[in-house]
C-alpha cells in the first residue's frame, strides 16, 4: 500500500480503513456525488437507461467474481439464480402481495438456496465436473423450473413472461417509477453490494476462500473447512445473484426466462475475464466496458442501417461476434483484464515523476 | 414392444452421429486437456459448408470431401490463431477463448447463411422408412450411422496405426515425455482441432439431412458434454459409447417423461441423467481416476 510521505497511523481502525487521506475522501465523496445527483440531473432518459443495463450487469457479475476469482470455482451458469431470484420476488410479490422489500429478501434467499443445492456436488467433484454441474443447473432450472413450472403459475401469457405494475416497486414512501428511480436504486444497491464484498474478502471467510482458490488441499492440510466453505460461496454468490434479478425486475418491471439463457451466463464470465479476475473493480470495469462497446456498435450500425440495408436484423450477430473477439483477443494480449491496466496507470500516476 | 424397440433403434442411430460429434470432443481434450465449449460451431461450419457445396450442384459425397477439405483448413486456422497462445494458460482462460471462439463463429455462419432453416434440396437419401418386421427404420438415420461409424473406423485406424496417430496417443499420455522423444507438441495439437473439425464436420452435415439446418444446431456442442461426462473424459470408446447412450437417452424421454411435463424434457433430460451418474460415478464409466497428491 502507497502512502503519501508524512501520512502515519497511530491506531489499527485507522491504518485498516479504506479511504486513508484527506484527498482519497474528497475524490470519493465528489465520485458519490457525481453519481448521485450530477448523473440524475444531467443525464438523459436513453443514456440513463445504459447505466441501469452497466449496473446490472454489475450486480450479476459481482457473485462471478466472488465464485471465480475468489473461490476458484468456475461456474457457467449464473443466470440461474439470478433468474430464479427474480421469478421469487416477482411471485411473491404478484401471487401474495408482499411488500417490495421483503419480497426481495425473498428473491435473495431463494436464489442462495438455489446456488446452494447446484453446489452441494462440489463436494466429490471440481474442476470440469463442476463446471457441467453449474451448466446443469442453467438448464434444469431456466429452461425447465423458470419456463414450464414458476412461469404459469402467474396465470397468463405464454413462455413464463411475469409482469408486475411499475408502482408496485415502494421502498416506504419512494416509489421506484421512473428511470431515474431505477439509476438511483441501482446506484444504491451496487455501493452496498461493493462494500460488502470489499469487506467480505477482509474477513476469515474470504481469507478462507482465498486459500481455497490457490490451493485447496494446501488450505485444507490447514484446517480450512473447504465444504462449508465452497458451500458458502455459492450461496453468498446465489444472494448476489438473486439481488441482480430482483433489480432486473425493478428495472423493466417484466421478467421473461428468455433473459436469463445460457448465453448470459458466458457473458458475465467473458465480462469478469474482461475486467479482472479475482479484483474487486474487475467485474466494474467489464461490465462498462462490455456494454459500452455493445453501445458503440449500436451507435456504429444505426446510420448504417440507411446505406446498408438489413445490416439491423443482423445487429445481433455482430454483436455476438463483437463479444466473442472481444472475449478472445482480451485473453490472448491483456490476460489480466482491464484492471490491471487501471493499477499500472494509478501506479504511474502516483509515482510520477520518479517511476522507481 | 415394437415402440420400444423402434425408439431405442432410432436412439443408437442418432446416437452414432452424436458419438462422431464426442469423439471430435475427447480428442482435443485427452490430447491438449482443452475443455472445448465451441464444438457446436464446428459441427455448424462442417454442416453449412457442406450445404453450400451440396447446393452448388455437386453431388453429396464430393461435398462431402470438398466440406473435410474445408475443416482442415479452419481447424488449422483456428489452432494458430486462437489456441496456440493460450498454451500453458489457466483453465478457465482456455475455456473461455473457446467461448469466444463459438461466439464469433455462430456469428460469422450466421451471417454469410441467414437465420432460416435450410434444407438439402433434392433430399440426399431415400425418405421412405425401411421395414425390418414390423419395425420401421428411417433410412436417412441408418445411412447416416453408417457414415459415422466408417468415418469412426478410419480415425480409429488412424490412431492405432500411424505414426501421426501414435504420436497423438503418446501426447496425450504424457506430454512431457512425448516432447522429449522428439514428438513436437504444436503439430500434434494442429492434428487434433482438423480431426475434430472433420469428425464434428461429417456429423453436421449428416444432421442437416435429418432436420435441416439452422442456428440451434449448435446447441448439440452442449449435447454432447454429458455424453463424455458419462462415458469418462480421458476415453475415446467412452465417448463413442457416451454419445449412444445419449441418443438413446434423448429418444427415450422425448417418448416416455415428455407427456408429463408441459414443454418436453428432450433437451433437459440428458443433463440431469449426466447429474445423477457424477453424483455416483464421478469419472464416468471408462475415465481415468484422478487422485491428487501434494
Amino acid at each position: 500500500m502507497k502512502l503519501p510521505t508524512g501520512v502515519h497511523f497511530d491506531n489499527y481502525e485507522a491504518d485498516h480503513a479504506w479511504w486513508k487521506t484527506r484527498f482519497v475522501w474528497i475524490r470519493m465523496v465528489l465520485l458519490l456525488f457525481v453519481l448521485l445527483w450530477v448523473i440524475p440531473q444531467f443525464v438523459g432518459d436513453y443514456w440513463l437507461s445504459f447505466l441501469n443495463m452497466v449496473g446490472y450487469t454489475i450486480l450479476g457479475a459481482a457473485g462471478v467474481q466472488l465464485l471465480i476469482g475468489y473461490t476458484g470455482l468456475i461456474t457457467l451458469g449464473h443466470a440461474a439464480p439470478i433468474g430464479f431470484g427474480a421469478f421469487a420476488c416477482a411471485l411473491s410479490m404478484y401471487l401474495f402481495n408482499i411488500p417490495y422489500l421483503l419480497s426481495f429478501l425473498i428473491g435473495m434467499i431463494a436464489a442462495g438456496l438455489l446456488s446452494l443445492l447446484f453446489g452441494l456436488p462440489c463436494v466429490r467433484v471440481k474442476g470440469f465436473y463442476l463446471i457441467m454441474t453449474t451448466m446443469a443447473m442453467q438448464f434444469i432450472t431456466v429452461d425447465v423450473i423458470l419456463t414450464q413450472f414458476l412461469g404459469p403459475l402467474a396465470g397468463k401469457g405464454r413462455g413464463g413472461v411475469l409482469a408486475i405494475e411499475p408502482g408496485m416497486f415502494s421502498i416506504g414512501p419512494w416509489v421506484i417509477y421512473s428511470v431515474k428511480d431505477a439509476y438511483i436504486w441501482m446506484i444504491i444497491i451496487c455501493i452496498i453490494v461493493q462494500v460488502f464484498m470489499a469487506n467480505l474478502m477482509r474477513t476469515r471467510v474470504g481469507r478462507a476462500w482465498m486459500a481455497i482458490r490457490d490451493n485447496d488441499i494446501a488450505a485444507e492440510a490447514l484446517g480450512v473447512n473447504i465444504v462449508y466453505y465452497k458451500l458458502l460461496a455459492f450461496f453468498i454468490a446465489g444472494a448476489l445473484g438473486g439481488v441482480a434479478g430482483c433489480y432486473w425486475l425493478t428495472n423493466l418491471s417484466i421478467v421473461s426466462p428468455e433473459h436469463f439463457m445460457f448465453p448470459w451466463s458466458l457473458w458475465l464470465v467473458g465480462v469478469i475475464l474482461i475486467g479482472g479476475v479475482g479484483s474487486l473493480y474487475g467485474h466494474i470495469f467489464g461490465a462498462i466496458f462490455m456494454t459500452g462497446v455493445l453501445e458503440v456498435v449500436k451507435l456504429v450500425l444505426v446510420p448504417l442501417a440507411d446505406i446498408i440495408p438489413g445490416t439491423m436484423e443482423k445487429f445481433l450477430y455482430i454483436k455476438d461476434l463483437v463479444f466473442g473477439l472481444a472475449i478472445i483477443l482480451f485473453l490472448i494480449f491483456e490476460p489480466n483484464g482491464i484492471s490491471y491496466r487501471w493499477w499500472q496507470i494509478k501506479n504511474y500516476i502516483h509515482l510520477w515523476p520518479f517511476s522507481y | 414392444m415394437v415402440h420400444f424397440t423402434e425408439i431405442v433403434i432410432t436412439g443408437l442411430l442418432v446416437g452414432g452421429i452424436y458419438a462422431a460429434i464426442a469423439l471430435g470432443w475427447a480428442i482435443i481434450f485427452k490430447t491438449s486437456g482443452v475443455i472445448n465449449l465451441a464444438t457446436g460451431e464446428l459441427t455448424m461450419i462442417g454442416g453449412y459448408t457442406c450445404f453450400a457445396l451440396y447446393s452448388f450442384g455437386l453431388p453429396f459425397i464430393a461435398a462431402l470431401l470438398g466440406m473435410l477439405v474445408i475443416a482442415i483448413l479452419v481447424g488449422i486456422l483456428t489452432e494458430r490463431l486462437w489456441l496456440r497462445p493460450m498454451i500453458g494458460e489457466p483453465v478457465l482462460s482456455v475455456i473461455m477463448v473457446t467461448v469466444g471462439i463459438s461466439f464469433a463463429y455462430k456469428a460469422i455462419v450466421a451471417l454469410i447463411w441467414g437465420a432460416d432453416t435450410r434444407v438439402f434440396s433434392p433430399p440426399v437419401f431415400p425418405l421412405e422408412p425401411l421395414m425390418l418386421g414390423p419395425i420401421h427404420i428411417s433410412q436417412v438415420f441408418l445411412y447416416s450411422f453408417l457414415v459415422a461409424g466408417i468415418m469412426m473406423a478410419v480415425l480409429i485406424y488412424f490412431f492405432q496405426r500411424t505414426r501421426t496417430g501414435l504420436a497423438m496417443q503418446a501426447t496425450a499420455d504424457d506430454e512431457m515425455a512425448a516432447r522429449s522423444m522428439g514428438i513436437p507438441a504444436s503439430s500434434v495439437y494442429r492434428w487434433t482441432w482438423i480431426i475434430a473439425f472433420m469428425s464434428c464436420g461429417i456429423a453436421g452435415a449428416l444432421l442437416g439431412n435429418i432436420n435441416g439446418l439452422n442456428i440451434s444446431i449448435s446447441y448439440l456442442g452442449l449435447l454432447v458434454l454429458p455424453a463424455v461426462v458419462i462415458g469418462g473424459m480421458n476415453s475415446i470408446p467412452g465417448a463413442v459409447a457416451g454419445g449412444l447412450i445419449i441418443g438413446v437417452l434423448e429418444n427415450l424421454g422425448d417418448a416416455y417423461i415428455s407427456p408429463f411435463f408441459p414443454g418436453g424434457v428432450k433437451t433437459t433430460f440428458p443433463f440431469l441423467v449426466m447429474l445423477i451418474i457424477m453424483l455416483w460415478k464421478p469419472y464416468g464409466f471408462w475415465g481415468w481416476i484422478k487422485i491428487e497428491r501434494m
